[in-house]
C-alpha cells in the first residue's frame, strides 16, 4: 500500500487490540467454564474483577450465557469482536478480504455458539479462525508497516492483559519484548520514558503487577 | 446448472464469509444485511451481448457529448433539439460546472445504465445512471465465489469472465489522472454501498478514504500519512454525490466533502469521476431527448430504444397521459431508487384526482411510460423451485480511452412476486450475469 | 446624460467564534470587477491571520478569494477596499449571444412563483408593454409603490412568493420579487449584490438582459443603476451570492457583523 493515513494507523493497531483481546478472553471463558462445573463456582467474579470489567452478571449460569454472546453488554467477547470487525472493514484495502474473512468467521462462530447445544466446542472454531486471521496476516498482507502496526497492538493489548491475568513474569517479559520490537518497527510514535521506566521495573526484584500496569497504561501510542 | 442450484447454500455461506452486504437504514439504525444472491444465473448469448454492447457504447458515447455540450457551448439548446427549460430547471444542471471542462473531457466514466426485457424479446433502456452507479462488485465477488463452489459448471459453459472489471476501472482512473495516486472516496463506513467501495479499492489499488486524510492546499489534492507526508492524488473515484462534494461550493452543510475540491477540479489539476453535474443527463426529463441525441451528435439511429415516454410538458403528450392514465406509469423526475413512482391503475379514485390536479400544476416535473410487460427469470424459491420474478439489467459502460460494455453487469429481482420494484434499497436480491462467449 | 463619477469603497465582514475554532476553510465572494459601467481602479484584500489565499472566478463571473486558517482562532475578520469609476455607461455588460443566459430564464427555489405572484404578475398587465426593458422599468416602479421596505420583516430564508404575501421586507425581497417577475415574462434577469453611497450594509438589485444588455435595476430605490452603484456579484438568486461560506472544526456559536462605507472622491 505504501501510504498509511494517521487514521489508518489507528485503525489497524485497534484491529490488533481488539482480536487479541477476543483471543485471550475466549480461551480464558473456556478454561474458566471448565473451573467453574465443581472446583470453583464463584470464579467468574474474579475474572471480571482482574480483567477490569463490572460484574453485571450475578451468577455463573448468566456469566456463561451473556459474557460470550451478548451484544448489547459492552464487555463481552461479541462486541470486542464487532469492533474488531468494525476496523476491519476500513481496512479491506491494507488487508485484503482474504484476511478479512476469518473475522466474520470467527463472528460466525459466535453466534452458532450461542444457538448450538456445545458452546464451548464452537468457541474452539472462533479461536481456530483467529489463529488462522494472524496466519493470513503474516501470509498475504504484503505492507511490512501495515503488518507491525496490526501487531503491535496485539502486543499491547496482550502485556496489558497478561498483566491483569497475573500471568508469571515469565511470560509478562516474553510478551513485552515481544511487543517492544513491534514499537521500534511500526515506527509509531510513543513516550520513551515510559518504557525505560518499565525497563527498570521488570529487571527489579520486587516486580509490581498492579503498578507495572497501571504504567503501560499511560502509554500513549500514535 | 444443477450445480448451482444444488450448492446455492454453499454459495450464500461464502457471501457471509466474505460480508457481502449492503447497509440499510431501518428506523434510524443502521444495519448491514446480506444482499440475497440466486443462483441461476441470468445468460446473454454473445450475439445478443453485441448488439447491446453496441447500442451502450452508442448510447454512452452521446450522453458523454451531451455533457461536454451542455456545459460547454450548448449547440443542441441554441438548435432547439432539447428545450433549455428542460435543461437549465434539472436539479442535476449545476452552474458551477458550466464552462468546465475535465480531463480527456470525459464526464460520464462510470455509466449504469439500466435495461429491462420485454416478453417479446425487446430491450428498453429505464434509466441512465451517470452519477455513482454501484452493483459491479457483487457480481464480481459472486462469479468469483461460484467458480469456487462449481467449478465444473464453469468448464462446461463458455463464460466470459467479468472478473476483469477492476482492470477496466483501473484503467479508466489511471486515462484521466493529472499525476498522482488513485484514490476511492467513500463517505463512510455507514453508507449502503461500503462493501462495494472497500471491495473496488482493494482490486485497483486505489486508496480508500473518507476524506478526513485529504487536503487541498494551492488548488492540488494530497493524502497525507501518520508520519505527515503528502503524496499528490490524480484522480478520484468519488461515491459521494455532487451535492456533499465541496462545502465552498455545493452544500455548505456538507461533513463529508473536501473543501476546495472543485476548484482543484476547474483547474485541471485532479480528475473527479464522475464528473460533477453529470445529474442533468440522467434526469428523467432528458431521458425522453437521449434518442435524439444520438441522431443529433453521432447521426445514428438509436440502437437500444427506450421505453415508450410521454412528457406532460408537450400538450399532445398530456392529453395522451390523461386518455391512458390508468395504463401509465408515472414517475417524479426528482427522485431515484425506486420512489416517486405511481402505477396509474393502483391509485384510488381521489388520490388520482389529485394527482392529475398536481401534474396539470407542473407538468414538468413527471414523465409517463407504458409499462413494459417484463420477461421474467427464475429464481430459486423458498421450496427449491423455480419461481418466476421481474428483474431488471443494469449494464456498466466504461470510458476510458475509449467506451467498453463490461461483459457482466447487475441482474436484480424482485423478491415479491407483484411488485416491479428491483431496487436492493427496497429487498430486491442480485443474479450474476453470464455472457456467454459463443 | 452620463456622469461619471469616482468612489472609494470600504466593505468590512467581521465573524466572532464563541470558542476557538481550528482547520478553518473558507470562500469569500465580495470582489467587485471591472464591465461597461464601472471600472475597479485598485482593490485591496486582507483577511486577518491569513496570508495566503488563492483567487477563482465563478460561472457567473464573480470574484472569489479563499483559502484555509489551521491554527486556532476566534475571529475572521475580512476587508476590502479600494476605488472605482462608476458611470462610464448605462449598461453593465453587452451579449451577441444572449442564449448562453438562458439558464437565468429558469426558476430557483426562491424565485418560484406561486399564487400571490402569478397574481401580481397578471395585475401588471405587461402584454401592453412592447420591450423587455419597458417592461422591467414598470416591474420596477410598480413594486416600489406596493412594497414596503422594512428591516426585519423577513430572515435571509424567505422566498419571493413568502415575501410578496407579507407586502414586506429588505432589498433582498425587493430584488427576488423583480427577478421572480421579470423570469415570468421569459426575460433573463439576475440577482445583483453590491455597494450604495449612505446604505452602511451591502445593497441588493436586479438586472434583466434587454436585446443583448444587461440593464440594473433598483426596485427598492426606485433607481435605474447607475454612477453611485458598485456591482460586486450576482448570480441567480442570493443564495448564488452568498459573501461567506466556511467550514471549521469546533462547536461555537459565532456572532457576525458587516460595514459598508461608499463615498465620494472629489
Amino acid at each position: 500500500m505504501g501510504i498509511i493515513t494517521l487514521e489508518k494507523s489507528n485503525n489497524l493497531f485497534w484491529l490488533g487490540r481488539y482480536i487479541e483481546r477476543v483471543y485471550t478472553t475466549l480461551k480464558y471463558y473456556i478454561k474458566g467454564t471448565d473451573r467453574m462445573l465443581d472446583s470453583d463456582p464463584g470464579y467468574y467474579s474474579v475474572f471480571c474483577n482482574k480483567i477490569g470489567i463490572t460484574n453485571i452478571y450475578g451468577s455463573r449460569e448468566v456469566f456463561a450465557k451473556t459474557y460470550p454472546f451478548d451484544e448489547t453488554d459492552p464487555n463481552s467477547i461479541i462486541s470486542n469482536l464487532n469492533r474488531a470487525y468494525d476496523n476491519a472493514i476500513i481496512l479491506r484495502d491494507y488487508i485484503g478480504t482474504e484476511t478479512m474473512a476469518y473475522i466474520q468467521l470467527a463472528v460466525d462462530d459466535i453466534e452458532t455458539a450461542q444457538r448450538g447445544d456445545a458452546p464451548l466446542a464452537d468457541l474452539m472454531l472462533a479461536i481456530d479462525h483467529i489463529l488462522a486471521f494472524w496466519g493470513c496476516v503474516n501470509d498475504m498482507i504484503d505492507d511490512i508497516q501495515t503488518r507491525n502496526i496490526i501487531k503491535l497492538g496485539k502486543g499491547v493489548e496482550r502485556v496489558d492483559l497478561y498483566l491483569s491475568l497475573d500471568k508469571p513474569l515469565s511470560e509478562i517479559k516474553r510478551e513485552y519484548n515481544r511487543m517492544k520490537q513491534f514499537l521500534e518497527k511500526s515506527r509509531m510514535r510513543y513516550d520513551e520514558s515510559i518504557i525505560n521506566t518499565f525497563d527498570a521495573m521488570i529487571n527489579s526484584s520486587d516486580f509490581n503487577y498492579t503498578n507495572a500496569r497501571n504504567l503501560m497504561r499511560n502509554l500513549t501510542i500514535e | 446448472m444443477d450445480g448451482l442450484i444444488r450448492n446455492s447454500e454453499t454459495i450464500n455461506k461464502l457471501l457471509s464469509r466474505y460480508g457481502v452486504k449492503f447497509g440499510i437504514y431501518k428506523n434510524g439504525v443502521f444495519k448491514e444485511q446480506l444482499f440475497p444472491f440466486d443462483p441461476v444465473p441470468r445468460i446473454i448469448k454473445y450475439d445478443e451481448f453485441l448488439y447491446l454492447e453496441k447500442g451502450l457504447t452508442q448510447r454512452v458515447n452521446a450522453l458523454n457529448m451531451f455533457l461536454s455540450d451542455v456545459y460547454g457551448s450548448k449547440q443542441i439548446i441554441k438548435d432547439g433539439v432539447i428545450p433549455e427549460e428542460f435543461v437549465y430547471s434539472a436539479s442535476g444542471f449545476l452552474p458551477p460546472c458550466d464552462g468546465v471542462m475535465p480531463s480527456k473531457n470525459i464526464y460520464s466514466h462510470i455509466s449504469g445504465i439500466d435495461l429491462v426485457q420485454s416478453k417479446d424479446d425487446n430491450w428498453y433502456i429505464l434509466e441512465d445512471n451517470l452519477r455513482v452507479p454501484s452493483g459491479a462488485s457483487y457480481s464480481m465477488i459472486a462469479r468469483e465465489l461460484q467458480r469456487r463452489s462449481t467449478p465444473e459448471t464453469f468448464r462446461q459453459n463458455s463464460v466470459i469472465d467479468n472478473r476483469n472489471y477492476a482492470d477496466l476501472l483501473k484503467e479508466v482512473m489511471d486515462n484521466v489522472n493529472t499525476g498522482g495516486i488513485n484514490v476511492i472516496l467513500s463517505p463512510g463506513r455507514y453508507n449502503a454501498a461500503y462493501f462495494e467501495h472497500s471491495y473496488l479499492a482493494e482490486k485497483t489499488g486505489a486508496v480508500l478514504t473518507t476524506g478526513n486524510d485529504i487536503v487541498c492546499e494551492n488548488d492540488n489534492l494530497y493524502y497525507i500519512d501518520y508520519n505527515g507526508k503528502k503524496q499528490r492524488i490524480g484522480a478520484v473515484y468519488r461515491r459521494i454525490s455532487d451535492e456533499y462534494l465541496d462545502p465552498m461550493t455545493f452544500n455548505e452543510e456538507s461533513v463529508i466533502g473536501i473543501p476546495h475540491i472543485f476548484e482543484a477540479y476547474k483547474k485541471g489539476n485532479v480528475a473527479l469521476i464522475n464528473a460533477p453535474g453529470n445529474g442533468v443527463a440522467d434526469d428523467k426529463g432528458i431521458y425522453y431527448f437521449v434518442p435524439k441525441m444520438i441522431k443529433y451528435y453521432l447521426g445514428e439511429d438509436s440502437i437500444l430504444k427506450n421505453a415508450p415516454t410521454y412528457l406532460p410538458y408537450y400538450e399532445d403528450d398530456m392529453k395522451y397521459v390523461l386518455d391512458k392514465f390508468d395504463s401509465l406509469v408515472i414517475k417524479d423526475v426528482a427522485e431515484a431508487g425506486g420512489y416517486g413512482v405511481v402505477f396509474g391503475s393502483s391509485l384510488t379514485k381521489e388520490k388520482k384526482a389529485d394527482f392529475i390536479e398536481l401534474l396539470k400544476k407542473e407538468p414538468r416535473r413527471f414523465i409517463a411510460q407504458e409499462v413494459i410487460d417484463f420477461y421474467d427469470l427464475d429464481i430459486l424459491g423458498d421450496d427449491g423451485s423455480l419461481v418466476p420474478r421481474k428483474a431488471g439489467l443494469r449494464a456498466f459502460v466504461l470510458t476510458g480511452r475509449s467506451t467498453k460494455v463490461w461483459p457482466s453487469g447487475l441482474t436484480r429481482f424482485s423478491r415479491n412476486p407483484d411488485s416491479f420494484i428491483v431496487n436492493s434499497s427496497q429487498g430486491g436480491g442480485f443474479k450474476d450475469i453470464w455472457v456467454l462467449s459463443r | 446624460m452620463i456622469v461619471i463619477k469616482n468612489l472609494k469603497f470600504n466593505y468590512k465582514l467581521q465573524a466572532q467564534y464563541s470558542a476557538p475554532i481550528e482547520h478553518h476553510n473558507f470562500s469569500v465572494m465580495f470582489l467587485p470587477a471591472s464591465n461597461n459601467r464601472q471600472e475597479i481602479t485598485s482593490l485591496n484584500i486582507d483577511i486577518k491571520g491569513c496570508d495566503k489565499y488563492n483567487l477563482t472566478t465563478d460561472n457567473f463571473g464573480n470574484g472569489k478569494c479563499y483559502g484555509k486558517i489551521a491554527e486556532p482562532h476566534d475571529f475572521f475578520d475580512i476587508c476590502i477596499c479600494g476605488t472605482a469609476k462608476t458611470g462610464i455607461d448605462i449598461y453593465e455588460e453587452y451579449t451577441s449571444d444572449p442564449m448562453q443566459y438562458s439558464l437565468l430564464k429558469c426558476h430557483t427555489k426562491l424565485t418560484y412563483p406561486y399564487e400571490k405572484l402569478t397574481e401580481y404578475h397578471k395585475s401588471l398587465e405587461l402584454d401592453k408593454l412592447s420591450g423587455p426593458y419597458d417592461k422591467a422599468l414598470h416591474i420596477m416602479h410598480t413594486i416600489y409603490y406596493t412594497f414596503k421596505y422594512l428591516p426585519g420583516a423577513t430572515s435571509i430564508h424567505e422566498t419571493a412568493e413568502e415575501a410578496l404575501a407579507l407586502g414586506e421586507g429588505v432589498c433582498q425581497d425587493y430584488a427576488h420579487i423583480m427577478v421572480s417577475l421579470l423570469r415570468m415574462e421569459g426575460i433573463a434577469a439576475r440577482y445583483v449584490v453590491g455597494m450604495i453611497p449612505g446604505d452602511g450594509a451591502s445593497h441588493a438589485w436586479a438586472e434583466a438582459l434587454c436585446n443583448g444588455y444587461w440593464y440594473g435595476f433598483d426596485p427598492t430605490n426606485n433607481k435605474l443603476v447607475n454612477d453611485e452603484y458598485i456591482r460586486v456579484s450576482c448570480g441567480r438568486d442570493s443564495s448564488d451570492c452568498a459573501v461567506i461560506r466556511g467550514t471549521f472544526r469546533g462547536i461555537v456559536a459565532q456572532k457576525q457583523s458587516e460595514a459598508v462605507t461608499v463615498e465620494e472622491i472629489i
